[in-house]
């Protein structure tokens, strides 16, 4: 997935940080929309499987930023923690569907994300617990505030992005992972 | 949707609109530092006094800066609740199954909210008193010394120009794809919460599909005129800092370190 040249990758990385923008715009006609659907997670996700770890991580610090600057969403307090977060599934991401070869596309895109996933949140709960909230920040907060409030997020980030992958690779937006030889 | 809320940044003459958006961002770095280093009623007070000294220089009506706090009052009190029944298990005033009720943990909790809502109103002065052109200009000068560790900051900055012209383009193929679906069948106005959640559902793939389309043909567009990389770009407008940024600059830095010295 990395035959691109680096100026479609730069300009799908934005798109993927203007996604970031509109995206959370969408669910927010549902009440609490945002923190159960974690609808900026999914560009940030896609941009690290496409385009490679270091435009992940460009689109997970920006995405949010971005965000925060134009909509209000996230709030500024919680900017940071949601840009180590977002960065790290970026980059994670990225780094995973490089290392990975199954010779199977949606294997390699699950084990990519749910590594990315788990290792996101675990980065994103030390640095609470040491830097953002030093002191009081327990495991059962990190346990409901990253996995109990955010479980039909993480179900549709599995269901739909390796559709979306399969989708662009269908339509020859994308290079095929493992091209069929003949 | 159909509105973009650029409507966050509020056009005027101000002295605050009239600062440069790098020091707005470095003076508002040292505020947060400020905030999270105040620990007695002194300490607060000051910042307290501070931010409604910026209010006041920013001639913006006090419902709009605040106005975002109302809205997160739900998410501020699931906040303090957290701090309250986690924090402190070993004093308890009240204990049922895994929450314990501390004075403590309700003293971290104002402690933390408090904190929230002074860094938000803070936050709010920054955007409504600076475009997003500005700050994308000025963060793209702040990261300029990362070149040196070999970070390519020309094209993180071309990257994030592109990102916020596609925001008004992603937004109307939004709503052309949510119109589509609407004629489909979809119910995003539904009263059925689930209902109204599985609508969206549908959305997701079409927009994403169609924004990258319009990547790819960006990219071709941009390769196809020669360009390559964004090294070597030059700037049309160069805008020293004057007095009054080194003036707000040396004031947020004396209120920083006089509420480090409160702390000792």
């Amino acid at each position: 997935m990395s035959k691109m040249s680096s100026v479609k990758r730069s300009i799908i990385t934005a798109v993927c940080i203007g996604l970031c923008v509109v995206l959370p715009m969408l669910f927010h006609s549902i009440p609490n929309g945002g923190t159960l659907f974690s609808p900026m997670h999914i560009p940030v996700l896609l941009s690290g499987l496409i385009c490679g770890w270091p435009f992940g991580l460009l689109c997970g610090l920006a995405g949010p930023l971005l965000s925060s600057l134009i909509t209000g969403m996230p709030p500024m307090a919680y900017l940071p923690s949601m840009m180590i977060e977002l960065a790290v599934y970026g980059l994670v991401c990225g780094l995973m569907i490089n290392l990975i070869r199954t010779k199977k596309l949606y294997a390699d895109l699950y084990i990519s994300l749910v590594v990315a996933l788990i290792a996101g949140r675990i980065v994103a709960g030390i640095a609470r617990a040491l830097i953002f909230a030093p002191g009081s920040y327990s495991m059962a907060a990190w346990a409901t505030g990253y996995f109990v409030a955010t479980w039909p997020g993480m179900v549709i980030q599995l269901a739909l992005i390796p559709t979306i992958v399969f989708a662009l690779m269908k339509a020859k937006l994308i290079p095929q992972r493992y091209p069929a030889k003949g | 949707m159909r509105t973009l809320p650029t409507g966050q940044y509020i056009p005027g003459h101000s002295l605050l609109h009239k600062l440069d958006a790098r020091v707005k961002i470095l003076c508002l770095m040292l505020f947060i530092a400020a905030i999270i280093g105040a620990a007695s009623i002194w300490g607060y007070t000051l910042v307290l006094v501070t931010i409604a000294g910026l209010i006041l220089l920013s001639k913006l009506p006090i419902r709009s800066v605040v106005g975002s706090i109302r809205r997160m009052g739900l998410f501020l009190l699931v906040i303090f609740m957290m701090n309250a029944l986690f924090f402190d298990q070993e004093n308890p005033l009240a204990s049922w199954w895994i929450f314990h009720l501390s004075s403590g943990g309700m003293k971290q909790g104002f402690s933390v909210v408090g904190n929230v809502v002074l860094i938000l109103m803070l936050g709010n002065l920054l955007t409504m008193t600076t475009s997003p052109t500005q700050v994308t200009t000025a963060l793209e000068s702040l990261i300029k010394p990362l070149a040196l560790i070999g970070v390519p900051t020309e094209e993180v900055a071309m990257i994030i120009s592109v990102a916020i012209q596609f925001i008004p383009t992603l937004m109307a193929e939004t709503e052309s794809i949510k119109r589509a679906q609407l004629a489909r069948g979809a119910r995003f106005e539904s009263k059925k919460l689930t209902e109204r959640a599985a609508s969206f559902i549908p959305l997701v793939v079409p927009i994403f599909i169609s924004a990258i389309r319009r990547a790819d043909e960006l990219a071709l567009a941009m390769e196809a005129r020669g360009y390559r990389n964004a090294k070597n770009r030059t700037k049309r407008k160069k805008e020293p800092l004057v007095l009054h940024d080194y003036s707000a600059l040396t004031i947020s830095a004396s209120i920083c370190l006089i509420q480090f010295l409160l702390l000792r």
